[in-house]
């Protein structure tokens, strides 16, 4: 009796292992925030409404519009990407309140190629994202803090720094314009000291040094840059300054007929915005002859197999939204994510995306022209940018027809001078990496 | 109200909404830590409008001072927490004083005036000096909860009670100090000042003491503002001015209980204006308008059926029924 009751009992606890073991195995492996077996849901922080939106609105709606794309063939391991896009004004308590929103509210996996410097050095303090273990993928600023593993370990950088780029530009001056009176105009504020620590690095002293804060750009503040450079005399500018700004600059020159050599960085010379600053299609024009620094390819290099599958792309999924770098840049963000979590496994997690991108991530394929840099040590992108020159429609052409690229870091590294090389694009700018 | 019923009032209110802190999700408790922030901003509207009848469209100035003189003093002398909240409060008193000097010879709109100047200057200021750090603004931080709080014990929740116990000691004190002989001073004032100084009351002297105490409260929700959010120009814009006044008509420009109201609906509308704007599609113009529209909608509705506020309303509705 005893024994057939112990019998009884082993067949109970067999059973009852048993069962346990299947619903254990039935459960997915990781069950992570924002990943369910259907859906991969991603948020992103942009200015898609205020005075900063010219241009940077059409950021978050094109990498929406490659997610699309990529959800229409497949998704990611049968998962579908959600964008969920979120208003920040460009302003930081915005972006902490929609940060949370995110994290809090929608439960997204990872925060995607969020903009601007002060926003996301708010939400790193505030959101404490780190802590959250919150992966902050491809941020959307140029601003070499971000690329400090121990301070911002879930942050991952894209674009060279803006050291990396002054460091670059003054390699070029040194090189292509060793004796001419050379002026600047810069940003009072992060954006604007992370160039000039770049430029004291490379080597450049400056004749005149014009420095303005963020939001007084106008046609009378122009009027005053535009004199300083005229009154020293400058004959080479270099405008380091938003879109905004260097447009208000390129205008305020031209109707006061002073023509030096224009330098334009790569943050301010978006077509779109200056267009849309000056209030004239054809302001192009203005920046006919300028030079100017890029990590990636002109938006208008039909020739170019990113702009190419990307321009397809936009036609049908971003609603034919006119094409640009900054649709460009949306879209090449949303290449890099899905190859990280791609490689992040079958069953991504916060933390495998994050090991992903450390292991994997220099071998992503991007439109970029350096290789990225991400590594177990390093959170860095890109590292190079190539000069050119605009022409009257506002297209960058090589000025060496090679793309030569200008790779440094963001500290006291020479400038090394190399091929570019990247990655072909992924066939129909699918990407199949594990 | 006896002062130690009020005082027991308080804290107990305070312990119930510490404790039911721990049982709201975590959105919801930063929230609380913004609504309590924005109430007493509030308040240093009521005190100064509804109660000597002076006008202010510039408190946000004074919260600004707070903010960046707390986080100055964290960021270089290390000061704790606490006596960063102290120098934030001082800080903005004294502006508030001086300024109030000036005030006590201005009424009407050019007070208004006076002090929309300096709501529109004041945050211009950070980007003329290295030390304000510019747009970027400066890094403003309570630590970590505890240790000994428990895991669970999350950041937020930690905001949320440094920011209730600081805003209800001060709502404390602003509310003994309406129900003071100052306050009944202050009253005298806005009823009729010529009678108030026919009475014997320091005009001038009153003015100022009203601007100094209303811009020490407002320079206490600045800092705890800084603490949880943003110490830059953009967090101390001339919008948020406009949202403590809009606020304060909202709950009663003579009302400290209804500033919590105001509170509420102004953390409130942003995320009611999301999820309509969401239904009706997401469109630009929708979205940027919708959070206004909502606004502008509920201050001529106050105006026009609760002039007074909501809380007043239903107290003279009571006062009808008895």
């Amino acid at each position: 009796m005893i024994g057939s009751k112990r019998k009884g009992l082993g067949v109970v606890i067999t059973a009852a292992i048993a069962t346990s073991a299947l619903l254990i195995s039935a459960i997915p492996a990781h069950a992570e925030v924002g990943v369910s077996s259907s859906e991969i849901k991603l948020g992103i922080t942009v200015p898609q409404t205020g005075p900063a939106a010219t241009g940077y609105s059409k950021v978050a709606p094109a990498m929406k519009a490659y997610f699309a794309y990529v959800n229409a063939n497949g998704g990611v391991n049968g998962r579908k990407i959600n964008l969920i896009i979120k208003d920040d004004k460009y302003i930081p308590q915005e972006a902490i309140n929609m940060t949370n929103e995110l994290i809090l509210k929608d439960k997204v996996m990872a925060i995607v190629g969020a903009l601007g410097t002060a926003n996301n050095l708010a939400v790193a303090s505030k959101v404490q994202i780190a802590s959250r273990g919150v992966p902050s993928l491809f941020v959307n600023t140029g601003f070499s803090g971000f690329a400090d593993k121990q301070k911002f370990p879930t942050t991952f950088a894209l674009f060279p720094s803006y050291a990396m780029e002054a460091k670059a530009i003054a390699t070029y001056l040194k090189e292509n314009l060793p004796t001419a009176k050379t002026c600047v105009l810069l940003q009072n504020d992060d954006f604007g000291a992370d160039a000039a620590a770049g430029f004291k690095t490379g080597g450049v002293t400056f004749t005149e040094t014009v420095k303005y804060v963020s939001g007084t750009q106008s046609s009378a503040t122009g009027q005053t840059w535009v004199g300083k450079f005229a009154a020293a005399k400058c004959e080479v500018v270099v405008l380091f300054g938003v879109g905004t700004a260097n447009a208000i600059a390129l205008g305020v020159a031209a109707a006061g007929g002073y023509k030096p050599q224009w330098i334009l960085g790569s943050v301010g010379s978006d077509v779109t915005t200056i267009k849309a600053t000056l209030n004239n299609p054809q302001a192009t024009a203005l920046m006919n002859g300028a030079i100017g620094a890029s990590w990636a390819p002109d938006s208008a290099d039909l020739t170019d197999e990113y702009v190419k599958q990307f321009r397809e792309i936009n036609t049908t999924y971003n609603a034919g939204a006119v094409f640009d770098n900054n649709v460009m840049v949306g879209m090449s963000e949303g290449l890099l994510i899905v190859q990280a979590l791609r490689a992040a496994g079958s069953n991504p997690t916060r933390k495998s995306l994050i090991a992903a991108i450390e292991k994997k991530g220099s071998t992503f394929a991007t439109a970029g022209y350096s290789t990225l840099a991400y590594s177990a040590t390093s959170h860095v992108g890109q590292t190079g940018f190539w000069f050119g020159k605009y022409n009257l429609a506002g297209e960058l052409k090589s000025v060496d027809g090679k793309y030569t690229m200008y790779t440094t870091d963001s500290a006291a590294g020479p400038v090394v001078k190399t091929e570019q090389k990247r990655l072909p694009m992924p066939a129909k700018g699918l990407p199949s990496n594990s | 109200m006896h002062s130690l019923r009020r005082l027991f009032l308080f804290i107990f209110s305070t312990l119930i909404l510490l404790a039911l802190s721990l049982k709201i999700e975590e959105l919801r408790v930063y929230q609380g830590a913004q609504i309590a922030i924005y109430a007493l901003g509030i308040s240093s509207i009521v005190l100064l409008t509804g109660y000597s009848g002076q006008v202010s469209l510039g408190n946000g100035a004074f919260m600004a001072i707070g903010a960046y003189t707390a986080a100055l003093t964290q960021i270089h002398w290390h000061l704790p927490l606490f006596f960063t909240f102290v120098v934030g409060t001082f800080s903005a008193a004294l502006a508030g004083a001086l300024l109030g000097g000036g005030a006590a010879r201005l009424s009407g709109p050019y007070l208004a005036g006076a002090t929309l100047a300096l709501a529109v200057g004041l945050p211009t200021l950070a980007n003329q000096f290295t030390i304000l750090n510019g747009e970027t603004g400066l890094d403003y931080t309570s630590g970590t909860p505890p240790t000994w709080f428990g895991e669970s014990f999350t950041l937020y929740k930690w905001f949320f009670w440094i920011v209730l116990v600081n805003v209800m000691l001060m709502m404390f004190f602003v509310r003994n100090i309406t129900s003071s002989r100052y306050g009944r001073t202050w009253k005298a004032l806005r009823g009729n000042p010529v009678a108030a100084q026919l009475s014997g009351i320091q005009v001038g002297g009153s003015k100022i003491l009203a601007f100094t105490i209303s811009a020490g409260v407002a320079g206490l929700a600045g800092s705890l503002l800084g603490m949880i959010g943003f110490v830059g120009p953009t967090g101390f814009g001339l919008g948020l001015s406009f949202a403590l006044v809009t606020g304060a008509v909202l709950s009663g420009v003579t009302s400290l209980a209804g500033s919590m109201l105001g509170a509420v609906v102004l953390v409130a509308i942003p995320e009611l204006a999301s999820v309509i704007a969401h239904r009706l599609g997401d469109t630009e113009r929708v979205t940027s308008n919708l959070p206004g529209l909502i606004m502008s909608t509920l201050l001529i509705l106050t105006v026009l059926f609760t002039p007074n506020g909501p809380a007043e309303q239903i107290r003279k509705h009571k006062a009808r029924k008895q």
